[in-house]
């Protein structure tokens, strides 16, 4: 479709040759961009579960032991507290970062030009490094009466409080910690979600009598779902594998109270180096990240505002 | 009046919330801007009384500024491997017939949504068994490997909404499809390359883990590295520590900043269509 000079006499077969030689182009130029990704993204995932077969430390290979790592895996308590970890880390922080993305968003819309350049402040977190993030609360959080939050304590005659060292309250400073990091990525999304409904719709609400509430209810949620699955998803994915926050503020303690199955990845491979046993870890989690991806791609394809 | 109320707490609220995402940072450059013994003073103070640029100049004497240089020559060639081979496989994948195409697509997209630390274990043993751990080459290649599938999608979305006729037409005018690409495709593409070049900066500058796990000698280091042993060494030396926050913030901040509309826009436009 490039050039119709060349169809001369036997038009068929040179439009064959055409077409072919197009193909041809097409791939040469999609290779290496495609050799790049799979090789980075794609091919370590084989090879870690062929790892995961083998007993592997300190990148010396011990030979083939079959499905023993992943069955201590399952064998190991620390494992199964890690996963209930994970679990809590990640949907502690989703609880807290979609309603906060969401009125975020809604008050975003509302506010116009001072709207995006709130949104664009709210973003300065998630623009800066992970690991950059924890070193910053650490001193933020450090217990001492000149520390800031210290200086809050005594401001309520409190004595200083190392939270990042508490049993109960270090998992609860991480999620704020996240929520802090990253939510208003969530809110980019919503306010674009926001921004493609009708104004009419409101008004029409508004004229037959429907509160602010109902309106929410009955306009905002349903034909936000798309954007808010979206949201849910991505940052489910985020929260599920984050690593660098909690390698800098708790280092999986106080006793493994923070050790999530990321952690627990970093730890066992790369301080431990079982490699064996860590890339059996990778590789469950590589396959909850699948399933994760599967599932809100299986929901997203159900909605109908996803298709546009 | 209700309308008054309602406005007032929406102020309010946007305040509050500016104030808890800039109050850290802020909080941190005024430490570093503290002499050592005025740092734990109590009540602490938010403008320093006495300032100082000590705690940067003891970064350098460190030998930190070698791992901010490093961080940006890194973050710079996964940027340019990316964004070259990004274009010109979103372009491809916008106008040529591909075997596979749909396969490709959703190679793509599945690489954009698994995080590369699932896979960072498998990925070190290969790197050092194909002798590249510890080498130059190692982080803007995994860097330009997990930018890839966002500047070939923002690219292909690009190339797709611009009629084909604009590149014909310039074909028709003498010029070749590489040159009609060049001058007259590429330039409205601005933004989609913007937007990925954006996002390739802040993830490759903002890693962590990938470059801890993938170079060891310490002039292969990135910042946050650098800034992590630092810590291991001097951690309650929390002036020069916040100094680090501060020169390992303002890069992608200000990139942020300058490129935001961009960058916004670019994952606007990928979640919608995704």
């Amino acid at each position: 479709m490039t050039t119709a000079v060349e169809i001369s006499v036997d038009s068929s077969r040179a439009l064959d040759s055409v077409a072919r030689k197009t193909r041809i182009v097409g791939s040469a130029l999609v290779g290496p961009a495609l050799i790049l990704v799979v090789a980075i993204n794609v091919l370590p995932a084989f090879y870690g579960f062929y790892l995961s077969l083998r007993q592997v430390f300190f990148f010396g290979d011990e030979g083939y032991v079959g499905l023993q790592n992943y069955v201590a895996l399952f064998r190991d308590p620390f494992a199964w507290q890690a996963m209930g970890r994970s679990l809590i880390f990640t949907f502690g922080s989703l609880v807290i970062a979609v309603p906060l993305a969401l009125v975020s968003a809604m008050g975003i819309r509302r506010l116009g030009k001072w709207g995006s350049i709130l949104l664009t402040v709210l973003l300065v977190p998630w623009a800066m490094s992970p690991i950059v993030v924890a070193l910053l609360w650490k001193w933020i959080l450090v217990p001492s009466p000149g520390g800031l939050v210290g200086a809050v304590f005594a401001a309520f005659g409190m004595p200083p409080q190392d939270l990042l060292t508490d049993p109960i309250l270090a998992m609860p400073t991480l999620i704020l910690i996240a929520v802090w990091r990253n939510f208003a990525f969530a809110a980019i999304i919503l306010t674009g979600g926001l921004g493609q409904i009708p104004r009419d719709l409101y008004k029409a609400a508004a004229m037959d009598g429907l509160g602010a509430w109902e309106a929410f209810r009955k306009i905002t949620l349903p034909l936000l779902a798309s954007s808010l699955l979206i949201v849910i998803s991505m940052l489910t994915i985020s929260y599920f594998n984050e690593v660098q926050t909690i390698i800098g503020l708790t280092g999986g303690g106080p006793i493994r109270q923070t050790t999530t199955l990321g952690y627990l990845l970093y730890h066992t491979g790369f301080v431990e180096l079982d490699q064996g046993r860590g890339n059996a870890i990778a590789i469950v989690m590589f396959m909850i990240n699948m399933l994760l991806i599967a599932l809100y791609i299986k929901i997203l394809g159900k909605q109908p505002g996803a298709a546009a | 009046m209700k309308t008054g109320t309602r406005n007032g707490l929406l102020l309010l609220g946007c305040l509050l919330a500016a104030l808890v995402a800039l109050g850290p940072i802020v909080w941190a450059f005024s430490t570093s801007l503290k002499p050592t013994n005025r740092i734990f003073q109590v009540p602490p103070e938010l403008i320093p009384s006495v300032s100082t640029l000590d705690h940067y100049a003891r970064l350098i004497s460190e030998g930190v500024h070698r791992a901010f240089l490093n961080s940006g020559l890194y973050a710079f060639l996964a940027v340019a491997v990316a964004l070259v081979l990004g274009t010109v496989a979103g372009y491809s994948l916008a106008r040529y017939p591909i075997p596979g195409k749909q396969l490709v697509l959703v190679l793509f997209v599945g690489a954009m949504a698994v995080p590369g630390f699932a896979v960072l274990l498998p990925t070190q043993l290969l790197f050092v068994n194909m002798g590249l751990y510890n080498t130059y080459v190692a982080l803007p290649l995994l860097y330009a490997g997990h930018i890839l599938p966002f500047a070939v999608w923002v690219t292909r979305s690009h190339f797709n909404t611009i009629p084909r006729e604009l590149e014909q037409a310039a074909q028709i005018d003498g010029y070749s499809r590489f040159e009609a690409v060049w001058k007259v495709v590429l330039p409205g593409a601005k933004p989609a390359l913007l937007a990925a070049a954006t996002f390739g900066f802040l993830h490759s500058w903002n890693d962590y883990v990938t470059a801890t796990t993938m170079v060891d000698t310490p002039g292969l280091r990135t910042l946050p590295v650098a800034l992590i042993f630092f810590q291991g060494f001097h951690g309650r030396d929390w002036g020069a520590l916040m100094a680090g926050v501060i020169i390992a913030t303002i890069p992608p901040v200000v990139m942020f900043l300058l490129f935001r509309k961009y960058l916004i826009g670019g994952f606007a436009d990928g979640s919608v269509k995704g």
